[in-house]
């Protein structure tokens, strides 16, 4: 006898039904993933056999050959060569190469760190104080600045790449970390604005008002007790704003070079001698796909853990 | 503890809903101030105007005759128990009673801020909860720790927004009774907004009527029964409320409408004769409800009453406890 089962709960076949559909939408969107994730494991020769091995004897050739720079050399000069003095110079110098230095990879990859991570937290941060202030203050003409700051987005940014190429070079913010941030978190915060409201919205203001009599003010209130129920807000925000500029690459293209170039624009050039090396194209791009991943994943939990109003009575 | 007052307290919402008109009164330090009035006319907004919640737009708040009314609400000192009472959702209980010790204005010291939630929490009976998050409490249970959190400190002035009406009925006997006994003990002042008629009564030293934004009468709980200044006030208080009828049906041709008290009317023998709609026996009391030319009248006899509906029964008012109102419902008094 089932007496614990509510109402409300979905019946068992409804149950199976939705986990067979979640199973076979996530197989279906994982193939390609996994198939990027077994290339970059893959020699350069298994990847491009035909018919594809989905069994095959994996090797970090991918990963080695993102990383480094290398030169083909003929065998007599590799012959009189001393010994390799690790794995992965034997694996280079067994396709007949040797590491001329490392690749530009790490570096482009740590740009897209600082960038990505950096604007995520400016738009999110700057994000919440102007929610919050549109949200709980009588700000004149409140409307239209909340559809002036939806309206920056109604264009696709790259409208007006010219502009900002010629702004920037004359600020001298081209190709730099601060220029890149900067640039991400305008074009972030209007979405982060509108999305937070939208969460402050729903926090009683009794809670400040609680905690002000308290004896906070407002700006320890809104540390102390709205920042940590708008955690469901800021976590999507940020989710979108991460993606959004980590992904970036029209500006990335535009606007960075050297100093300040992220990896999206740097991975189309991992292109071999003599073809397409696809393993290392699929480790970079794996090794892309991880922030974001762990990003998303770290945060979930507060995506989940659902809005919690549930103490005041309304 | 201190002695409040409010000068000439306007407030108007949004440029158009007057909330408050003209308010003036005093909270003697020590006194126990119950708001009255029904729902809208203004209740919350006075305790929010006082916390400092709300800007007003004219008069001044004094707190012991110094002014408060440009002051931040964390510098007012005040404790507010909420109507919609407001527990820190991402704190436990703990946590929330601990909540203003452990503000930048007070920082007591881990030890004494534990001693102080722990003897709070046993007085409200909730020790056993310390642990739980906030919102995995009853609703009586979350009333009780908004209480508390105003309990743990001893600040100017205490302002309560009917803190106690989600409670069972025993519970809520029981809290008021240690409400009382803690605001004798340590003097504290309070002000307190209630439906609750037995709540007003035996808690209020003083009782100040709001009706739409203006406070009509303020009294002690005798002299808001006894002697209410129009029929608005005397409908405040009372159970089986206050009978209000034309002067006209008793020959009083002079007065348009009294006022008379179910307990104030006696059955059995008098002048006036009626037919009884209905008998409820409340146990100590008993109210019948009789038709006097197609007016309902409401008597309250001691005890217990046999009878029977539709019977035709005497009855006769005590003169003397007649309420005599005008045309506008204000009182006229003896001439
Ligand atoms: N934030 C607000 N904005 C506009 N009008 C308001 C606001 N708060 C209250 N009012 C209005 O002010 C008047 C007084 O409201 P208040 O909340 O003080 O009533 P109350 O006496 O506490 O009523 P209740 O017993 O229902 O709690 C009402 O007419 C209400 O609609
Ligand atoms: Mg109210």
């Amino acid at each position: 006898m089932d007496t614990s089962r509510s109402y409300l709960e979905p019946s068992s076949f409804s149950k199976k039904l939705a986990a067979t559909i979640i199973i076979v939408y996530t197989v279906i969107t994982l193939i390609p993933i996994s198939w990027m994730v077994m290339t970059s494991f893959k020699n350069v020769n298994s990847a491009i056999s035909y018919p594809p091995e989905v069994f095959f004897e994996p090797s970090l050739e991918g990963y080695v050959n993102l990383f480094t720079n290398r030169s083909r050399q003929s065998q007599e000069y590799l012959d009189s060569l001393p010994p390799p003095e690790n794995w992965y110079e034997e694996l280079v110098r067994s396709r007949e190469m040797v590491i001329t230095g490392p690749s530009k990879f790490l570096g482009r990859y740590s740009n897209s760190m600082i960038i990505g991570f950096g604007s995520t937290f400016a738009s999110v941060f700057l994000g919440a104080l102007a929610a919050y202030a549109f949200s709980r203050f009588r700000v004149p003409l409140k409307d239209d600045l909340l559809f002036f700051i939806l309206s920056t987005r109604m264009f696709p940014p790259i409208a007006v790449a010219v502009p900002i190429f010629i702004m920037y070079r004359k600020l001298g913010l081209g190709d730099t970390h601060l220029g890149m941030i900067i640039l991400y978190t305008v074009v972030n915060l209007s979405l982060a604005v509108w999305l937070l409201k939208g969460f402050m919205d729903e926090i009683p203001k009794e809670y400040e008002e609680a905690a002000m009599i308290d004896g906070y003010s407002r700006l320890q209130a809104f540390f102390k007790v709205v920042l940590p129920q708008a955690m469901t807000g800021i976590a999507a925000t940020a989710i979108f704003c991460m993606i959004f500029s980590w992904n970036e690459y029209a500006f990335a293209v535009l606007l960075t070079q050297f100093n300040a170039q992220t990896a999206p624009p740097f991975i189309p050039t991992i292109i071999g001698e003599g073809g397409l090396d696809w393993p290392a194209i699929g480790a970079g791009t794996t090794l892309f796909l991880l922030p974001v991943m762990i990003f998303t994943i770290i945060l979930r939990k507060h995506l989940l853990r659902g809005i919690t109003f549930g103490a005041v009575r309304k | 503890m201190a002695k409040i007052e409010l000068k000439n307290l306007s407030k108007t919402y949004n440029k158009k809903i007057e909330a408050l008109h003209d308010i003036n009164f005093t909270i003697e330090d020590g006194q126990f101030f119950v708001l009255l009035g029904p729902s809208g006319a203004g209740k919350t907004t006075t305790l929010r105007c006082i916390a400092g919640l709300e800007k007003i737009d004219n008069g001044s708040i004094l707190f012991n005759d110094e002014s408060v009314t440009e002051d931040q609400p964390a510098s007012r000192d005040v404790c507010f128990v909420f109507q919609q009472y407001s527990l820190y959702p991402h704190y436990s209980v703990y946590e929330n009673l601990a909540f203003p010790l452990r503000s930048p204005m007070r920082k007591l010291p881990e030890e004494e801020i534990k001693t102080k939630v722990e003897s709070i929490a046993s007085m409200l009976k909730i020790s056993n909860k310390l642990n739980n998050k906030a919102t995995q409490l009853s609703g009586g249970e979350m009333q009780r720790v908004a209480i508390g959190r105003a309990l743990v400190r001893e600040p100017n002035l205490y302002l309560m927004d009917e803190p106690l009406s989600s409670l069972d009925a025993k519970l809520r006997e029981s809290l008021r009774v240690e409400l009382k006994n803690i605001q004798t003990n340590l003097n504290s002042t309070i002000l307190y907004v209630t439906h609750d008629q037995a709540e007003a009564t035996t808690l209020a030293d003083k009782i100040g009527v709001l009706k739409e934004g203006h406070l009509v009468q303020i009294g002690t709980p005798e002299e808001i029964y006894e002697n209410p200044n129009s029929i608005y006030v005397s409908q405040r208080l009372g159970s089986p409320k206050i009978n209000i009828l034309p002067g006209k049906l008793f020959g009083m041709d002079d007065v348009p409408t009294f006022g008379i008290r179910p307990e104030n009317i006696t059955i059995g023998t008098g002048n006036y004769s009626a037919k009884i709609i209905s008998i409820e026996n409340l146990g100590s009391e008993t109210v019948v409800a009789l038709n006097f030319k197609d007016q309902e009248i409401l008597v309250s006899i001691q005890g217990n009453y046999k009878s029977s509906i539709n019977e035709t029964i005497n009855f006769d008012m005590n003169n003397e406890k007649v309420l005599r109102f005008d045309q506008k419902g204000n009182r006229i008094y003896e001439r």
